[in-house]
């Protein structure tokens, strides 16, 4: 983690005046962080600005590499409160945990983001655990994407539970499901039964399913989900029938199997290789 | 002994429902600097984003009954910087705020006090473009003592003043309003007195502040007087709002006084300064303000390119007029 805050910092340097850069290393050479914080953390875009951020090649490949990428999508602003937050020195786990609840009571939209955004580089991950989940209940369309785009602390950390409410969630808020990290490590019998009584709701709507959500249902298929995916596969358009075949081909379950080989044209495209999830 | 004689409402108390035409500001910008949107639906909203409505002020006010705890001030202070701000984004309109204790509820003293000591937590966030509604209501001593420290606080913060003057006693509210902004050492320039009429207006404009005028049907300004008032002074220092909350009032006052001044003949330039570009250079004061946010929604597609979801969590429109709801 050290190393990656490192790259980090030198992408801010790149992004900041001297003057920021020089308000910023006071801080953190600062003998009593917990007096500042607050005023540091809220004062910050008035200091570095709200550029998204310019990222090099070598800084880009070394992020990729450790697994953060995405941070070439942030603004300054953002990325430097993860890096401030990131950064914190305080005496202990207690002080560190109150310091930022505070911080999330009275956080303004783009502060609440920078706050979600900072969970994977935090210390003491198992603490944070109650707050993500509480960020899940959020409401604010940029805030969830903070906790459910491109963030490796849920997989990670989340209960089941939690973790189940953030996937059906992003489904309810049209989130872009693709960027959800540890989608398929994740996928559990629980919330597949969820996501295919979500299909059948929207079925009976009228309205559409997210083809995404077949790739949380593949391999829990049972002969209960059997007898709903039939009915997908007989109402619904091509698309829909293609990514049900998909996740039918990553089940054991052998009767739906033959059911698809019943559909030349879902046969023909699982066995050309055609179909995958990114295409979809 | 109520609603006994009809379900059809009485339209010669509650008049014919009227239709308004837009057409004669389309493709106008504007700013509505005093508005609390909390109060309001989303057919608002739409209907302000629709009339070119790009930005707004919603200050810090009343909930129509007091708060009786700190949390409460808390949470509408957040709630104003969070939820709302949220709220707006969807329909395109870029939302700032002011925070202060308003001038009723100074007078719950032992409240005001706790209140105070949480203002500042939440005047430097991003958006927060001054200290406000703030002045006086009843015009009490508790009023006047919690109008100055927050004077104290803007200067220290070095944020505008919005200013709302009282509608009791309204001439004398707004004199004291701004001696007192003078004598705590304010630059006039950096104070909106607000809800301003034509008993008040040159005393204001004369001192060097700005002047707000809310357009609020049957017990603010009317739209056709405030015509008169640009004619009659100038468009400089002046601005219009629309102050619409949880009472009878319009959201659309500000599109609308647009649309009226232009067919009695103001010129462009002068609906403009007073519609738009006055509240902005007032409020920009905070250094809160960057226009190019306005157009944020516009770049949305370029920015996370290659995604077709809508981002920001944008509302998608319903057809108001079918009877079918989908
Ligand atoms: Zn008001």
């Amino acid at each position: 983690m050290n190393a990656v805050k490192e790259i980090i910092w030198s992408v801010i340097n790149n992004n900041i005046n001297l003057e920021a850069e020089k308000w910023l290393e006071d801080f953190k050479q600062s003998p009593d962080q917990s007096l500042q914080v607050a005023k540091v953390f809220v004062m910050l875009p008035r200091k570095t600005g709200k550029l998204s951020v310019a990222i090099n090649e070598d800084q880009q490949k070394a992020l990729d590499t450790a697994g953060y990428g995405y941070i070439r999508n942030w603004t300054i602003d953002r990325l430097s409160r993860v890096w401030l937050l990131s950064n914190l020195s305080l005496p202990d786990k207690e002080q560190l945990y109150s310091t930022l609840e505070r911080l999330f009571l009275s956080a303004e939209v783009n502060e609440a983001v920078a706050l979600y955004s900072a969970l994977p580089f935090l210390p003491y991950p198992e603490i944070w655990v109650k707050r993500c989940a509480e960020g899940i209940r959020s409401n604010i369309g940029s805030v969830l994407e903070a906790i459910m785009e491109n963030n490796p602390y849920p997989a990670a950390y989340l209960d089941e539970a939690a973790w189940n409410q953030l996937v059906l969630k992003a489904f309810f808020t049209e989130k872009n499901i693709k960027l959800i990290v540890g989608l398929d490590e994740r996928a559990n019998l629980q919330l597949a039964l969820t996501l295919v009584d979500y299909a059948k709701e929207r079925w009976a709507a009228g309205r559409q399913v997210n083809l995404q959500l077949w790739r949380m249902v593949g391999r829990f298929i049972n002969a209960e989900i059997f007898e709903d995916l039939k009915i997908g596969l007989q109402h619904y358009d091509k698309t829909e029938q293609r990514a049900i075949a998909l996740a039918v081909a990553e089940s054991e379950c052998q009767p739906a199997k033959d059911y698809i080989n019943t559909f030349p044209e879902l046969k023909l495209a699982l066995a050309d290789g055609s179909l995958n999830w990114n295409s979809l | 002994m109520c609603c006994s004689s009809s379900i059809a409402r009485d339209k010669a108390t509650m008049g014919e429902p009227e239709a308004f035409d837009i057409s004669a500001v389309k493709g106008m910008k504007f700013f509505d600097p005093h508005v609390h949107m909390t109060s309001r639906t989303t057919d608002d909203y739409q209907a302000m984003a629709d009339a070119g409505v790009v930005a707004l002020i919603e200050p810090a006010f009343w909930l129509g009954q007091p708060r009786t705890g700190l949390d409460s001030f808390r949470d509408y202070y957040s709630s104003l910087i969070g939820w709302e701000r949220f709220r707006s984004s969807q329909f395109g309109i870029k939302h700032y705020c002011t925070i202060g204790l308003n001038s009723r509820e100074a007078n719950n003293e032992s409240l005001a006090e706790q209140v105070m000591e949480i203002l500042p937590l939440f005047i430097y966030k991003e958006g927060v473009v001054g200290i406000g509604e703030i002045g006086f209501d009843d015009q009490t001593a508790a009023e006047e003592k919690y109008y100055r420290l927050q004077l104290e606080l803007a200067k220290e913060a070095g944020l505008p003043v919005q200013v709302h003057t009282p509608h009791r006693d309204k001439k004398k509210g707004t004199q004291r309003s701004m001696d007192i902004a003078l004598e705590h050492g304010l630059d006039p320039y950096q104070v909106i007195i607000d809800h301003n009429n034509e008993e008040t207006v040159k005393e204001v404009l004369d001192r060097g502040f700005f002047a707000a005028f809310t357009i609020y049907p049957f017990t603010k300004m009317g739209n056709e007087r405030m015509v008169e008032i640009v004619k009659q002074y100038g468009a400089e220092r002046i601005m219009v709002n629309s102050a619409a909350d949880w009472g009878i009032s319009d959201p659309l006052a500000v599109p609308k006084t647009a649309a009226l001044m232009k067919m009695r003949g103001l010129s462009d330039q002068d609906i403009e300064l007073v519609t738009y570009r006055n509240a902005i250079t007032a409020f920009a004061q905070s250094g809160q303000i960057d226009e190019a946010d306005f157009n944020a929604q516009a770049d949305l597609t370029e920015k996370f390119e290659g995604n077709t979801i809508l981002r920001g969590g944008q509302q998608p429109r319903p057809d108001k007029s079918s009877i079918i709801i989908s």
